[in-house]
C-alpha cells in the first residue's frame, strides 16, 4: 500500500479516533490508536511479541494492530536516529524492523536528551526488546525523576519484568534505585522469597536481599527464613552462606554462646563439636566418611602441626594416612592434590632435623621447593 | 564492541597535559562503548568526538576492546590511553570495587577484574586505587574459603577467578594472601571439579568453569593436580554435534561464551592444535608475549 494511501486512511480514521487520554497506558503504548474490540488486539500483540513480523499496512479487518514508530503522526517531529556501524560491520546483528524502528526513535528521543511522557513510554517498548541496554534503563530513571512519575507503579512495573528475567542485572540495579527513591524496603523480602522460591540459588536474588537486609536493618526474621530454606534443601548452599552473613551481622562469632549454638547444629546433623572437636569427627569418620570431613581432619591435623611445638610425628603420620585414603579411595578425581598436600606437609613438618626448615613447597610457578633432610616418616 | 571506537577528551590540544579533567572535558566518560547503539557517527579518531548527554564507556568493552586489539596485532598507538584510565578512575568506589559506567550501575569483582586487566594492558595502574581495590578483595573472600562477588556473598568460581587474576594481574598474589590462605583458596576451587567444574557448592557443573575454576587453579600452580580426562571428557559432552560449538550442559544449545570457555578449558589441558591461554589476561599466550613486546617498546627498553 502506498505512502498516500495510508495517510489518507489515518485522516479518514480520524473520525473516529479517540482523545489518547481515553486509551489505556498499555495500549497506547503498543502503537494502539483505537479503543474498540481490544480483547482481539491483546490476542494480536500476543503474536506479534512472538517474534512474528508485522505489517505496516493498514488492515480494514483488523484495525487494532502495531503501529511503527515511524508512521506515527504524533512522532513526526522527530527525525530517527539510525545506528552507524561504519563500513566493515562485524558480527552485525540481524535486528527486526520493530527493533530498528523502536531504537532509531529512541536514539532520536537520547541525542535531544527529551524529557517527554511519550518518551517515557518509549523506553519500556525498548526494555522489551532488549532488557540488558543499561542506558535504556538510565534514561528511564532521568525520566522517572524529572516527570515526577508515580514510584509505586514503578515497583508494579519492575517486579513484573524481574519475574520474567530474573536473571538480568540491569532490572535489579533498576529496583534498587527505586527502592531508595522511595525509602521503602517493605515489599523485599517478600518478593525477594518469591523468587527465591522460583531458583533458590539465583545470585541475584540474594544479593539484592543481602543489600536489603544491611541497608535497612530487617534482620529479624532472616534466620528463621534460612531455615526454612535449609528445611527444604540442607544442600543449598546460598542457605547456609545467608546463615553466616545473618549471623555474622547479628552477633559477635567470638561469644561462646553463639557458636556453640551453631556447632550443636551442625552436630545433631551429625558432624562437629567444638571442645573434643577432634574425637567427634574421627567418631563420625566410621559412619560418614566424605571427603569433606577428611579434608577437614587433615586441616585440622595441619593446624595442630602448626600451632604445636615438639615432636608431631604421630599427628604427621595420621594426616599423611588420611591423603592416601583420600588419594586412593575417598576422593580419587583428585588424587594428585591429595598427593600433593601430603608431600607439602611432609616437606613442612618432617622434624628429624630440627635445623632445617622450608618454605612453602612448590607454590612459586615454575620453581621448585626446598627439599628437607628426611627420616623416619619423611622418608617416603 | 565497537572496533576501534573511543570516546575522546573535547580539550583541544593545548590542554591535553591536566592533573585533573577541566569542567568541560568528559574523560570521566571515556572508554570503549559496548557497540554503535548510541547512535554517534562512526569515528576512529583519537581526537575529541561529537558531544552526546549520554555517551560513555563500559569497563568490560574497554577491557574488550583493548583485548581484542591486542590480539589483533594492533600496537595501540590509535588509543587514547589517558582517556581510558582517566575514564577508569571515575569508575572507582570507596570500597575499591569498580562501577560499569558512569551513569551508575552495579559494582561486582567482575568489575574489578576488567579494571586490572586494562591498567595491565595499558602498563599503567594510574587508573586505579590499588589498595582499596585489594581491600575490595580480600573483603570478599567467604567463611568457605572461596571469593564472592562483594563482602558476604556467596563464593563463587567466577567471582574467584575475577579476584585471583586480578591480584596476579597486580603482582600482588602472594603478598596478600598467607600461604594458609592461598591453600584454602586452592582446597575450595579444586573441590569444584565434579567430573567438570562447578560454579558453587552443590550446584551443577558447567562447562565454562573450566575455564573460570581450571585458570584460577593454574594461577594458583596446582592446576596439574586435577584429573585432565574427567574435565576434557565433560567439556567435550557439550559439544553440539550439529552446529559445533559448546554448551555449558550436554544436549543444549551451544553459545559464543561457553564456545569460547570450552575451548580456554582445553587450552589449559593442553588440548592438542590449540593455542595456550594465558589464565590471568584471558587472551593466547602469544598476544600476552606480543603485549609484553609492546610495554619493552613503550618503556623505550626494546633493542
Amino acid at each position: 500500500m502506498s505512502a498516500t494511501t495510508q495517510t489518507s486512511d489515518v485522516a479518514n480514521k480520524s473520525a473516529l479516533f479517540h482523545p489518547a487520554t481515553e486509551i489505556p497506558a498499555y495500549y497506547r503504548m503498543l502503537g494502539i490508536e483505537e479503543t474498540s474490540q481490544v480483547s482481539s488486539e491483546l490476542q494480536d500483540e500476543k503474536k506479534s511479541e512472538e517474534g512474528v513480523e508485522e505489517e505496516p499496512e493498514i488492515d480494514y479487518e483488523n484495525p487494532f494492530r502495531y503501529m511503527f514508530y515511524r508512521d506515527r503522526k504524533e512522532w513526526a517531529d522527530l527525525e530517527p536516529v539510525p545506528q552507524d556501524d561504519g563500513p566493515n560491520p562485524v558480527v552485525k546483528i540481524a535486528y527486526s524492523d520493530k527493533f530498528t524502528d523502536v531504537y532509531d526513535y529512541f536514539r532520536a528521543l537520547l541525542k535531544n536528551d527529551e524529557k517527554s511522557d511519550r518518551a517515557f513510554t518509549l523506553t519500556a517498548e525498548a526494555i522489551e526488546l532488549n532488557a540488558a541496554n543499561y542506558t535504556v534503563w538510565h534514561y528511564r530513571r532521568v525520566l522517572l525523576q524529572a516527570l515526577e512519575k508515580d514510584l509505586r507503579e514503578e515497583m508494579r512495573y519492575i517486579t513484573a519484568i524481574i519475574e520474567d528475567q530474573p536473571k538480568n542485572y540491569q532490572v535489579w540495579h533498576h529496583r534498587r534505585m527505586v527502592v531508595e527513591w522511595l525509602n521503602d524496603p517493605s515489599e523485599e523480602l517478600e518478593f525477594i522469597a518469591e523468587i527465591l522460591s522460583q531458583d533458590a540459588k539465583n545470585y541475584h536474588a540474594w544479593q539484592h536481599r543481602q543489600w536489603v537486609l544491611k541497608e535497612y536493618k530487617l534482620w529479624d526474621s532472616e534466620l528463621e527464613y534460612v531455615e526454612q530454606l535449609l528445611e527444604e534443601d540442607v544442600r543449598n548452599n546460598s542457605a547456609w552462606n545467608q546463615r553466616h552473613y545473618v549471623i555474622s551481622h547479628m552477633t559477635d562469632y567470638s561469644d561462646p554462646a553463639i557458636l556453640n549454638r551453631e556447632v550443636q547444629i551442625l552436630q545433631d546433623r551429625g558432624l562437629s563439636s567444638h571442645p573434643g572437636l577432634l574425637e567427634q569427627i574421627l567418631e563420625l569418620k566410621e559412619t560418614h566418611c566424605s571427603p569433606y570431613l577428611l579434608g577437614f581432619l587433615v586441616d585440622i591435623y595441619e593446624d595442630s602441626l602448626e600451632n604445636t611445638s615438639g615432636d608431631q610425628e604421630e599427628v604427621l603420620t595420621k594426616a599423611l594416612e588420611l591423603c592416601e585414603l583420600l588419594a586412593q579411595e575417598k576422593d580419587t578425581i583428585r588424587r594428585e592434590y591429595w598427593h600433593y598436600v601430603g608431600r607439602s606437609l611432609q616437606t613442612k613438618y618432617c622434624s628429624s632435623d630440627p635445623s632445617t626448615t622450608s618454605s612453602a613447597p612448590e607454590t612459586d610457578r615454575g620453581s621448585a621447593s626446598v627439599s628437607v633432610h628426611q627420616e623416619t616418616t619423611c622418608n617416603s | 564492541m565497537s572496533p576501534g571506537f573511543t570516546i575522546v577528551s573535547h580539550t583541544t590540544n593545548s590542554n591535553k597535559k591536566r592533573l585533573c579533567a577541566p569542567p568541560e572535558s568528559n574523560l570521566g566518560r571515556c572508554g570503549f562503548r559496548g557497540s554503535s547503539h548510541i547512535g554517534v557517527p562512526y569515528s576512529t579518531s583519537k581526537g575529541p568526538g561529537v558531544s552526546h548527554p549520554y555517551d560513555s564507556g563500559h569497563v568490560a568493552m574497554t577491557y574488550t576492546g583493548l583485548a581484542c586489539l591486542v590480539l589483533l596485532g594492533d600496537d595501540l598507538s590509535r588509543v587514547n590511553k589517558e582517556a581510558c584510565l582517566m575514564g577508569l578512575k571515575a569508575l572507582q568506589l570507596e570500597d575499591g570495587s569498580f562501577y560499569a559506567v558512569p551513569e551508575g550501575s552495579e559494582n561486582d569483582m567482575r568489575f574489578v577484574y576488567c579494571a586490572a586487566c586494562i591498567c595491565y594492558m595499558l602498563d599503567d595502574w594510574s587508573g586505579m586505587d590499588i589498595k582499596k581495590a585489594i581491600d575490595y578483595i580480600r573483603g570478599s573472600m567467604s567463611y568457605d574459603n572461596g571469593i564472592g562477588q562483594g563482602a558476604g556473598l556467596e563464593s563463587h568460581g567466577g567471582s574467584t577467578f575475577c579476584a585471583v587474576a586480578a591480584l596476579s594481574l597486580m603482582g600482588k598474589l602472594e603478598e596478600i594472601f598467607s600461604q594458609r590462605e592461598l591453600n584454602r583458596i586452592r582446597r575450595w576451587c579444586i573441590m569444584r571439579q565434579q567430573n567438570g567444574f562447578q560454579g558453587r557448592p552443590n550446584k551443577p557443573v558447567d562447562t565454562c568453569y573450566s575455564f573460570w575454576v581450571g585458570a584460577t587453579l593454574e594461577l594458583l600452580d596446582v592446576f596439574q593436580y586435577t584429573n585432565f580426562e574427567k574435565n576434557r571428557n565433560y567439556i567435550l559432552s557439550t559439544q553440539d554435534r550439529l552446529v559445533g560449538g559448546f554448551a555449558k550442559w550436554p544436549d543444549s544449545h551451544p553459545d559464543p561464551l561457553h564456545a569460547y570457555f570450552g575451548i580456554c578449558g582445553l587450552s589449559l589441558i593442553g588440548e592438542a592444535n590449540l593455542r595456550r591461554v594465558h589464565p590471568a589476561l584471558n587472551v593466547s599466550q602469544r598476544a600476552f608475549e606480543y603485549l609484553q613486546h609492546l610495554h619493552r617498546t613503550w618503556r623505550g627498553t626494546c633493542t
